[in-house]
């Protein structure tokens, strides 16, 4: 069996040490991370609750990252999807389809978490699972990480009435799965992530013929319009900046006021 | 503080062999430097560049010294992971810890040795050669000595390196003005609250048997946010299995997010709540009566002492209900024994810190944790012999020479008699006079520096400890730099002092160097290895080296009698069968075995007091006319328009030693100033606004960047300490955040420990451009 990822927001301690494990290990160029922390704290003093929120790619199975790149340049191998920049044709299409907002473009090229392919084809653990203190990230086979996470979400329903796991079902259930200590919209995390109807049918019927350059810009300007009303994350955002609703996104790390 | 340039006069390539010429250009010698950080995607990984070698080491990133394995490809460091056979990292690290090898390769490092050429402050120098330096300070140092004697030079030392620096030095040199910043500025307070209670300190590493442990109460402990790994991987573990944490706090901390209670305590007032604590455990029977009957002293005392302390008395002084107050005494007691509070580490708070701690212990004792599985185990020390020397000039311990004066007689509450070096002179802090005892205060050693009372300390020499972020009082500091002979300062980066400095001594870090080896006193108590994954960079080198080639010069030979490092590591191995090699065979760890329980003293008192009992009611505090029993006692609250100052850790940084390592400083590049949202509102201040901060005395520093919250009191803001560097060799982090330290312009005094409460400065907000 394949392994997947846990990652237990219950236990997330906010350290940030799986970030920089990360960025070391992959030799990230500056300010490019895999991984954002924010904390994610509601109520008011002395009323208050909340936690961390981590963003980064959750290995969709049903990856609109992967539906819509036309070079081959993301792909899907043991249950996770992986980044051969070298591929790369810089068309961003992933960025913008992606319901979870993760991959960005680095130099003209895309990138996001591969899983640390190379490190676990050769027997090792991904960088962040194998340094965080707070046993927040653990990489396993999906049976056992399915299991591991209902068992977490059941001891932790004590602390945290609407503990629950996430991920199970999401866009054909998620290589990342998450106990999530609250309702898992309240971490940035959607309930029915909104993968564009394109990037399914893109496969189908543009990829096969490969990438052509001739139909670029027709195909990237009809794609382009319907992104923004899908990105769910770009949307709360972009919400929570006119403080319309709260914020839920990863990037800042200013909490909830209520 | 003014901003003062390190002006480097780079040596000329003949007279150096540096291959580097002019100011500001990065040398490039011995060791390996980086090329920059990738400029885009790699797609092949480092690990397939070459072979990886291995080496193992401590991490030094702050002063936990977590064991780590240290990835090489080509004379490169590329990666660094936890070691999982070391009792502290358990293969896991913390951010500081992963960012070593950004540390290491940081472009800013200090390269050569340094000679002042410039004013004292003003950041002018010229680079000389080791020979050049180490004859000139010996030169010094040797017509110091037949002036006023060996006590005139103090010697200030911090992390890895710091056994050599502020003990063996000084010790055989004959001076007790010997100091760290982790004593009086940190621990002192609660390691002599544990001494006079139970006849021990509680030690580097806090005993607590998280693994079988029930229930924790944090006083301030922010852990998460203090990254200390063990403790976030012991905490996480009884977090994640249901074990009840109760967080008092003024500030939502990250702990405070795991917490089960939460209580936002105004700050000054924990001994209140303490007290009260001891009142519910005491009348309502939750203690463990037979320990106490068995093991303690002085409980009936006790008793009659907190009758009076209920939760409502208590409730008025620290704003928690009278109801929370039960509900976590109650919560604590139905745990016990597997309940206890966590010590903590920087308990230099208000000046009275050594008896809130005394209400810290005196709690855990009648939960009847010590000792017992799942509360507090015993501390050991591993076995290992030194390599030999003659007998010291002064007589010392850890935390500074002459640290706690024994009289060798220990059925008495006298203090004992302060050790005196070669010339009779004892050291120069206060001890016995202005407080009792404990470590060298190091604060207390910076006066004498001005005043010559009770006697003028001539010269300092400071390894590692960036004094203007460490001691409060600052601008005391500078005027005393000022005032001294000779100021060798020894570290990695051009930190703020160092413009103060006579010569400056670059050293290598702990990723190019060995050391001596770690001896950890803990549960397992166990011997770790450092050893160099390459050579120093530029021309640093390692503080050993630094140590004995300036022993050497100073009449102290014989206390350096090894050829090399590996001489003296084999000769100290040898002492449990071992050796470098196969200490690296073994994973770079040799675990023993300790008495961590009661049971494994057999009937035999495990508490080295007078009276072999743990000692709740201190006839020593008594005998020398302090409470023996902690009073809560006020101290003064911030005035109108006021906000009191509390500082922190922020989990990507160490003290003031990490915010310019780059991979630390992209994540973390300033510190913010917490700030309750309703006071903010008031203020007209809106999250994410600058602001310069002003003290009680005009003190004033910034700008800092608000974090509008309603994770913290309205009474307090809260900042990460270290932040506000003021040196332009440090490239990053030079200019950003505001400084903590730089706003302490008073300090309270522990009459028992010496140590500085700090938490005592107000402040008041203005605003700023960014
Ligand atoms: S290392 Fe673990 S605890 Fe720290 S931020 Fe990452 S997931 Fe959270
Ligand atoms: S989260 Fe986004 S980037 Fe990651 S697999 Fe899903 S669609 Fe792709
Ligand atoms: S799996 Fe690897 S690439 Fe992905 S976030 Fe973790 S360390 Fe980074
Ligand atoms: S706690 Fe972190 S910085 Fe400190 S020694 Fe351990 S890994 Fe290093």
């Amino acid at each position: 069996m394949r392994s997947i990822f846990l990652l237990d927001l219950t236990q997330c301690i906010g350290c940030e040490g799986c970030v920089i494990a990360c960025k070391v290990g992959n030799e990230l160029p500056e300010d490019v991370t895999y991984i954002e922390i924010s904390e994610q704290v509601h109520g008011t003093f002395p009323n208050l609750s909340g936690g961390f929120a981590n963003h980064r790619c959750y290995h969709c199975t049903d990856a609109a990252c992967v539906n819509v790149c036309p070079t081959g340049a993301l792909f899907q191998e043991d249950e996770l999807t992986r980044v051969d920049s070298s591929l790369c044709s810089g068309c961003q299409y992933c960025v913008r389809a992606c319901p979870y907002d993760v991959p960005v473009m680095v130099d003209g090229v895309a990138t996001k978490c591969d899983g640390c392919r190379d490190v676990t084809k050769a027997g090792g653990t991904p960088w962040c699972v194998q340094t965080c203190p707070s046993d927040a990230l653990r990489f396993g086979p999906r049976d056992e990480i399915t299991a591991e996470a209902h068992q977490r979400a059941s001891v932790m329903r004590e602390k945290y009435p609407s503990a629950q796991v996430y991920g199970e079902s999401q866009t054909g259930g998620l290589g990342l799965l998450v106990v999530a200590p609250e309702d898992p919209d309240e971490l940035g995390l959607p309930a029915d992530p909104q993968v564009p109807f394109i990037s399914t049918v893109w496969q189908d019927i543009v990829k096969p013929g490969g990438f052509a350059i001739t139909g670029f810009s027709i195909v990237a300007a009809g794609f382009a319009g319907i992104i923004a009303r899908r990105n769910h994350m770009k949307e709360l955002r972009e919400l929570a900046e006119q403080g319309a609703a709260p914020s839920h996104d990863g990037h800042d790390d200013g909490e909830v006021q209520q | 503080m003014a901003r003062v340039p390190l002006e480097i006069t780079r040596r000329t390539l003949l007279k150096s062999g540096l291959a580097a010429g002019v100011a500001g250009a990065m040398a490039t010698t011995a060791g390996a430097t980086r090329s920059p950080a990738h400029a885009d995607i790699r797609d092949d990984r480092w690990f397939d560049d070459g072979d990886v070698e291995t080496t193992y080491n401590a991490c030094d990133m702050c002063p936990w010294h977590c064991g780590v394995v240290v990835r090489t490809v080509n004379g490169v460091v590329r990666k660094i992971d936890g070691n999982p056979h070391d009792p502290k990292s358990r293969g896991k690290l913390c951010p500081r810890g992963q960012g070593g090898v950004s540390f290491m390769y940081d472009p800013d490092r200090l390269q050569a040795p340094m000679v002042r050429t410039g004013e004292r402050g003003e950041g002018k120098f010229q680079e000389v050669d080791w020979e050049f330096a180490l004859d000139l300070i010996a030169d010094r140092l040797n017509t110091i000595k037949e002036r006023s004697g060996p006590e005139a030079v103090a010697f200030f030392g911090h992390t890895a390196g710091d056994s050599w620096f502020a003990e063996h030095l000084p010790q055989a040199w004959g001076t007790p003005n010997a100091a760290k910043p982790s004593t009086s500025l940190c621990i002192s307070p609660r390691d002599e609250a544990s001494l006079m209670t139970f006849g021990f300190p509680v030690g580097g590493h806090e005993p607590l048997d998280w693994e079988q442990l029930e229930c924790v109460a944090l006083i301030g402990s922010h852990i998460g946010e203090d990254a200390r790994n063990t403790v976030m991987q012991d905490f996480a573990s009884l977090h994640g299995r249901g074990g009840t944490i109760i967080s008092v706090d003024p500030r939502f901390s990250s702990a405070a997010t795991k917490a089960d209670h939460w209580l936002p305590i105004k700050p000054s007032t924990d001994t209140a709540l303490l007290l009260a604590w001891l009142h519910v455990l005491i009348t309502e029977e939750l203690y463990d009566v037979e320990y106490v009957e068995e093991w303690a002293a002085g409980f009936s005392q006790l008793a009659a002492h907190v009758e009076d302390k209920t939760p409502e008395w208590a409730s008025e002084i620290t704003d928690l209900s009278p109801e929370q107050i039960r509900k976590t005494a109650r919560a604590m007691g139905e745990h016990a024994p597997k309940s206890v509070i966590m010590p903590g580490r920087h308990v230099t708070w208000y000046g009275n810190d050594t008896q809130r701690m005394r209400a810290v212990m005196l709690v855990n004792a009648i939960l009847g944790a010590y000792g017992r599985e799942g509360g507090m185990y015993f501390n050991d020390t591993p076995f290992i012999s030194d390599f030999p020397y003659p007998p010291y000039a002064i007589a010392g311990s850890a935390g500074g020479c002459a640290a706690d004066p024994d009289d060798g007689d220990d059925d008495d509450d006298e203090l004992g008699e302060l050790a005196v070096g070669p010339t009779g002179k004892a050291r120069a802090d206060g001890a016995q006079d202005t407080f009792l005892q404990g470590p060298t205060a190091m604060q207390e050693l910076i006066e004498p520096m001005i005043t010559g009372d009770p006697y003028r300390i001539e010269a300092l020499i400071c390894y590692g400890v960036n004094l203007l972020h460490s001691v409060p009082l600052p601008e005391r500091t500078k005027e005393a730099l000022a005032e001294l002979e000779l100021f060798v300062a020894v570290d990695v980066l051009p930190q703020e002092h160092l413009a103060w400095a006579d010569i400056i001594l670059p050293e290598a870090t702990y990723l190019e160097r060995y050391d001596d080896l770690y001896t950890m006193s803990h549960r397992t108590p166990y011997i770790a290895l450092r050893e160099p994954a390459v050579e120093p960079a530029h021309d640093t080198k390692p503080g050993w080296w630094i140590a004995k080639e300036l022993g050497e010069r100073i009449g102290l030979e014989a206390f350096f009698g090894w050829e090399d490092i590996e001489e003296y590591l084999d000769d100290r191995l040898r002492s449990v069968g071992s050796n470098i090699n196969d200490l690296r065979a073994q994973n770079g760890v040799i675990i023993q075995e300790g008495k961590p329980f009661l049971e494994d003293y057999e009937g035999a008192s495990p508490f080295p007091t007078s009276s072999g009992k743990i000692e709740l009611y201190s006839t020593f505090l008594e005998a020398q006319g302090l409470d023996p029993l902690p009073e809560y006692e006020p101290v003064e609250d911030p005035p109108e328009g006021y906000f009191r100052l509390l500082y922190g850790r922020h989990p990507v940084h160490t003290f003031a030693k990490t915010q310019n390592t780059p991979e630390l400083y992209e994540l973390f590049p300033e510190n913010e100033l917490w700030l309750n949202a309703d006071a903010a509102a008031d203020l007209g201040i809106d999250d994410g606004d600058y602001v310069t901060l002003t003290n009680q005395d005009g003190a004033s520093d910034g700008p800092i960047k608000v974090k509008a919250t309603q994770r913290i009191r309205r009474d307090a803001v809260f900042m990460a300490h270290g932040h506000g560097h003021t040196s332009p060799g440090l490239t990053n982090a030079n200019g950003k955040g505001a400084s903590d330290t730089k706003l302490m312009t008073r300090y309270n005094l522990d009459p028992i420990c010496g140590a500085a409460g700090m938490r005592v400065n107000f402040v008041r907000l203005e605003s700023s451009e960014a």
